[in-house]
């Protein structure tokens, strides 16, 4: 006999049956033996601890990496394009400074340190207060009204002035090893600059630009 | 095959291939550890070690592959109990087929049927397990002998004696 005779007997309660199986363990433990089914909820604890075992790796989130590189290099262009603007050439931030201090002797009360048409004056009042000095001329049409102590450039400077009808020139010179030759305008007024045995020279005024130049010329003939 | 894939598909593969097996997985461990709660421990620990050798998976069939690993979990398990010896039942010892009841005398009755069960947890760990493959899971000699790690012709001779051990036994119970 085998188990499907087992079986078969089984269906039809055949009295026999009882016999069958004492004689065959196989068909007593197929027909009779427990299967155990896992627990509801197992399968769903095995479940977890998979997960736990392998976390499925997060997408990268491409999207706010793309908003982050963007952010980066907007910001990395502003900071680069106000550097080159701040980078400016130092001869004209110089020709600035010139100007701003030129304003500024006009509009304070701080014009002439030493107010004299004397060259011969103001040359000795230079002395002890810089460690140059600068070259006193006498130009024709542009009388002299007087020096005064500058600080140009990271240096002491010798401004000396002088006049045409209502105008003022402040002539600035310091010693530079090489001083650009400039020639502009900045707010009305103009701006000349030049070098000469190791010294810079600034000229800046309101007057017009012709005679400025004239000055300029009388001064460095002389 | 399995050695490159990403962890997405592994687990997909996983839930395939492993997952639908619960019932084999858990009827073994339970009939092998012989108790609830250690039955639902050796399951959980077995389906994280076959996790992670899922990578080892040559595609055979899964069922058998699974409980190779839930054999081998209780093995270790009730070794670590120290409940069981795994020591090769002695024949000799044991007694031998001529003390196999007389059928024809005995009837079968609700008693026999309820010692049915108490008779199979009283077998030795390597008679069950073959016994359980075998009959419960009707798997193939080979199968079992690749989950049970012994020749086919141990398996065979096991499945023998622990058929006549369980006849002995249920006829031991009904006298």
């Amino acid at each position: 006999m085998n188990c499907e005779t087992a079986r078969l007997m089984m269906e039809n309660n055949d009295p026999g049956l009882d016999d069958h199986l004492l004689s065959c363990p196989s068909c007593i433990m197929r027909t009779h033996a427990q299967y155990y089914e896992a627990p509801p909820g197992l399968a769903e604890k095995i479940r977890g601890q998979l997960r736990k075992e392998n976390p499925t790796p997060r997408p990268i989130p491409w999207r706010w990496m793309a908003i982050a590189a963007s952010v980066l290099l907007v910001a990395s262009l502003t900071w680069n394009l106000s550097m080159l603007r701040s980078r400016v050439d130092p001869q004209q931030a110089l020709a600035g400074d010139v100007v701003s201090a030129h304003i500024r002797s006009l509009t304070g009360t701080h014009l002439l340190d030493v107010p004299s048409s004397d060259h011969h004056t103001v040359k000795p009042w230079f002395n002890g207060k810089i460690d140059f000095s600068p070259a006193m001329k006498d130009v024709e049409g542009f009388p002299l009204l007087g020096g005064r102590l500058e600080y140009l450039e990271g240096h002491p400077a010798a401004a000396l002035i002088y006049g045409r009808r209502n105008h003022m020139i402040n002539l600035f010179t310091w010693p530079s090893a090489a001083t650009a030759a400039t020639s502009e305008t900045r707010n009305g007024y103009h701006i000349e600059s030049w070098s000469s045995d190791g010294m810079a020279f600034w000229a800046v005024s309101d007057l017009n630009e012709g005679e400025l130049r004239d000055f300029i010329t009388l001064y460095r003939r002389n | 095959m399995l050695e490159t894939m990403d962890s997405g598909r592994k687990q997909a593969l996983f839930e395939q291939i492993v997952m639908p097996h619960l019932n084999a997985a858990y009827n073994l461990a339970r009939w092998l550890t012989r108790n609830v709660d250690d039955a639902e421990d050796v399951v959980q620990e077995a389906y994280l070690r076959a996790f992670r050798s899922f990578e080892t998976f040559q595609g055979e069939d899964g069922r058998a592959w699974l409980l190779a690993v839930v054999r081998n979990t209780c093995f270790t398990w009730l070794k670590k109990k120290g409940e069981e010896s795994a020591v090769e039942f002695d024949e000799q010892v044991h007694g031998s087929a001529g003390d196999a009841p007389n059928a024809e005398t005995v009837l079968l009755n609700q008693a026999a049927l309820g010692s049915l069960h108490g008779c199979l947890e009283g077998l030795p760990f390597e008679f069950r397990e073959v016994m359980i493959l075998r009959e419960l899971e009707e798997l193939s000699y080979k199968e079992i002998s690749d989950i049970a790690r012994v020749p086919i012709g141990t398996v065979m001779s096991r499945l023998a004696r622990g058929r006549k051990r369980l006849q002995l036994c249920l006829a031991g119970a009904l006298k």
